[in-house]
């Protein structure tokens, strides 16, 4: 009951006018930057840093919390309107939520979208503010043999998300991969395909591939193409989703927040292999998993469910370890730091009033978050009532300037329009774009984890499977692979028969 | 809660008199706009908190404001690059650390010490082995013991090959410890390695995991340093167990590119002096175990140059 009461005075220490409007403005600045191209929720709280010295400690995680929360879904809009990613985690969001909007369904799209985040995130809010203490335990369990699992885990569900082209998906996999390895290894201190360039010895990041890819590939593309982005007539009169269609795909929605949560307690990992693997995952569990692809509304809602539902769980172990798990709660544990509070065990014994307004601040902000995503989504479509050449003027500009703001660097800015003209090409000739994006976030990622994990285990490469969690990973990556080659390896086996 | 508002209305009323104070400043030059301060890691680590500190208080003493750009990658050199190709006119600084020093031994990077102009080392701590208050052995004797008899049975978390780290694991190897460097590159998972018993110790300064030592997650058990820790006066010195490690300090300071105005620096170097002078950096330095007089000028540009020599020595060994 002891939490329960904490909760509630959370509650009210939350709901003060000042905290409320933190609150408030923190979701609508994450919601509206991360629907922009070229600016993640991570480059928004980046810049919302310095706002924060002037705020109360807890006011701070107010506000970037907010920023989160709203960030983490708002890239699905622009993803669902106009096929551009607004941040990494919404590619999920363009494999079947364009698809509705080309139908005309834009509006139910972003309704399921928004209902399922915001189910996953306030499903994940509780979770932050009722399990922390035991789900902090078992964060610990993780080591780096279970970090490079679960990455492997979601390099597969790549490959699982293939709709009937699994081979030419594992190249572009494997591309986004050698990408990934351009820049200095991250044990040995060598640089690797730099050609001599200083700018490569620090990589290429995958958030400017991606800007690349999508943002100004799609960009140019239209232009190519004279797409008319404006809304079809039928989708005036179309309101949002039915109380029936969330209903039907509830299931969805629960496997995304159960596999959101538990993703986002694995430092490291965080909202985008969450959503990758959530979508999988769906493709494999959902009847209609053969169509996904087309405009399936389980495979938009799980992976939006899923990635909504990595924010609190990704700030258990921020909160009860001091222990940040991805690049977001990386920021908060500086705005934390830099008002001299220091998150871990302690902080729940010191000021566990703090502590309960950031759960309560999560639950509110989950909740408010259906109104502020509906809102600025229709803000946005107002805005693709305008003269494409226009917005893609403004994407372009945007793009350039979220490839610059990642580390301040012209270079990146080089190397997302050198991406811009591979990613038009490749959409041109069908060759699909976003393996190789997932290639780049997690390649470096499984290749960290490996080098750690066998230099842990004196190079002995069968930790991997001898660890209970780690080996049940890998043994699901294993299944998932079969599971989702099996109708062509059936096809092979009768053509062989016969 | 009022006090955001106040607090609000005192940050722009700061903002307004700082503005004003660059108005005057420039009649008499630098800077009469604001000065960036590169913090060459991402945020949330031990030199970002010092950069952010730092330019918080030295806006004050510069009268301009100081934003931060976090230009993080390849242990530091990303970012350092960006300060050494900029124009040297002090309107850039930087934040240049051990660790990056350390790289550059390793061959890491394309900067040199000669291409930048130290202001001050602002913040130095001698680093420790931690070990989680669940493991096996409690004490450094009890932990070189196990080594000696079990070579490379005892698993250290480092934050990489080539640094400071690694080089203390080698010459404790070569006094017959043998110990496995384990390098995490993410400090978070550095940190909760050792914690949740994947690895037998950790290498880090205190001011790192202050808050795992203080919640009694983390035990130091030795110190690489002449003399005991004043914080840790329980803690024995390698030296006093009969391995003389030394010199390999973690330090961070705040740095121009070469060949910047000697008025300039000296501006800045006064800033730097004031701001370690305030209560606030005091308080923040406290926390963080790392408080030292700030070392200047030339005294300060050899203490960079000489830890690269040492590190490449002990490497080359």
């Amino acid at each position: 009951m002891a939490a329960l009461d904490l909760l509630g005075g959370g509650f009210l220490a939350a709901f003060q006018f000042w905290s409320f409007m933190t609150i408030v403005t923190g979701l609508l600045v994450g919601v509206v930057a991360g629907a922009l191209p070229g600016i993640s929720f991570v480059n928004a709280m980046a810049m919302a840093l310095p706002f924060t010295y002037v705020m109360e400690p807890t006011q701070s995680m107010l506000f970037l919390g907010g920023i989160y929360v709203g960030g983490v879904f708002g890239g699905s809009i622009s993803a669902i309107l106009i096929n551009v990613p607004g941040t990494p985690a919404s590619l999920p969001a363009t494999w079947d939520g364009y698809p509705m909007t080309k139908r005309g369904e834009a509006k139910r799209a972003l309704t399921i979208a928004v209902t399922a985040s915001a189910t996953g995130g306030l499903v994940s809010a509780l979770v932050l503010a009722f399990l922390s203490a035991p789900f902090a335990s078992f964060a610990l369990k993780f080591s780096q043999p279970e970090f490079f699992a679960a990455t492997i885990l979601g390099l597969v569900s790549v490959i699982a998300i293939a709709k009937d082209q699994p081979v030419i998906t594992m190249v572009s996999l494997l591309l986004g991969i050698v990408v990934g390895t351009v820049g200095v290894d991250p044990l040995y201190g060598q640089a690797r395909f730099s050609f001599g360039v200083p700018e490569m010895e620090s990589g290429i990041r995958f958030v400017v591939v991606m800007i690349g890819l999508f943002a100004i590939g799609e960009v140019v593309d239209l232009l190519a193409t004279n797409r008319d982005l404006r809304p079809k007539k039928s989708q005036g009169k179309a309101i949002g989703a039915s109380f029936r269609d969330i209903l039907n795909v509830k299931g969805a929605i629960a496997r995304g927040t159960g596999i959101g949560c538990l993703i986002g307690m694995i430092p490291g990992a965080g909202a985008t292999p969450g959503a990758v693997i959530a979508y999988g995952i769906e493709k494999q569990v959902s009847k209609r998993g053969k169509d996904f692809g087309t405009g399936v509304e389980e495979g938009l809602a799980a992976p939006e469910a899923a990635k909504n539902a990595t924010t609190g769980a990704a700030m258990v172990p921020l909160l009860t370890l001091g222990i940040p798990g991805s690049a977001a709660t990386a920021i908060m544990l500086a705005a934390m730091m830099l008002h001299g509070v220091s998150p871990g065990p302690l902080l729940f014994i010191m000021d566990p009033t703090m502590v309960y307004t950031i759960f309560a601040a999560m639950i509110i902000a989950n909740i408010l978050m259906i109104f502020a995503g509906i809102g600025v989504a229709q803000l946005f479509s107002t805005l693709m009532r305008t003269p494409p050449a226009i917005l893609a003027a403004f994407i372009i500009v945007l793009s350039v300037v979220g490839a610059f703001g990642v580390r301040n660097n012209i270079f990146d800015v080089y190397v997302c329009l050198a991406f811009g003209v591979l990613g038009w090409g490749m959409k041109r000739v069908g060759f699909p774009s976003a393996p190789l994006v997932l290639g780049v976030i997690l390649g470096p990622l499984a290749e960290r984890y490996f080098l750690t994990s066998m230099a842990n285990a004196q190079q002995d490469w069968t930790v991997f499977f001898t660890r209970p969690i780690s080996g049940t990973i890998l043994g699901l990556a294993l299944v998932f692979i079969l599971w989702s080659l099996s109708p062509g390896i059936k096809r092979l086996w009768i053509a062989r028969r016969a | 809660m009022k006090t955001l508002l106040n607090k609000t209305t005192l940050g722009a009323t700061l903002l307004m008199g700082a503005m004003a104070m660059g108005g005057t400043a420039m009649a008499q030059g630098y800077p009469d706009r604001p000065v960036e301060l590169i913090v060459t890691f991402g945020p949330g680590g031990g030199a970002d908190l010092m950069g952010r500190t730092m330019a918080q208080l030295m806006e004050g003493p510069l009268g301009v404001s100081i934003p931060v750009s976090n230009v993080g990658g390849a242990s530091g050199n990303a970012g350092l690059t960006q300060l050494r190709t900029n124009p040297a006119d002090g309107y850039t600084m930087g934040t240049l650390i051990s660790l990056t020093v350390a790289s550059w031994a390793s061959g890491l990077g394309d900067n040199k010490p000669e291409d930048f102009e130290v202001i001050a080392v602002v913040q130095s701590s001698p680093s420790f082995l931690f070990v989680p208050s669940s493991g096996a052995h409690q004490t450094a004797e009890a932990l070189f013991e196990f080594a000696r008899g079990n070579p490379g049975a005892i698993t250290v978390a480092t934050s990489g090959y080539g640094t400071q780290d690694d080089v203390t694991l080698k010459l404790l190897a070569n006094a017959g410890i043998q110990m496995e460097n384990v390098p995490f590159q993410a400090p978070a998972e550095r940190y909760a390695s050792p914690i949740g018993g994947h690895t037998a110790a950790i290498y880090e300064e205190p001011g790192d995991v202050a808050q795992f030592v203080q919640a009694g997650q983390l035990v130091p058990v030795v110190v690489f340093a002449a003399e005991r820790h004043p914080e840790f006066p329980d803690v024995p010195t390698s030296a006093e167990l009969g391995i003389d490690i030394s010199g390999l300090d973690n330090y961070r300071t705040i740095a121009v590119a070469a060949g910047t105005p000697a008025d300039i620096v000296a501006k800045l170097s006064e800033a730097v002096a004031t701001a370690t002078a305030s209560d606030e950096w005091k308080a923040f330095c406290t926390k963080t175990y790392s408080c030292i007089t700030p070392v200047t000028g030339d005294a300060a540009q050899a203490m960079v140059s000489d830890f690269r020599d040492l590190i490449a020595a002990q490497l080359a060994n």
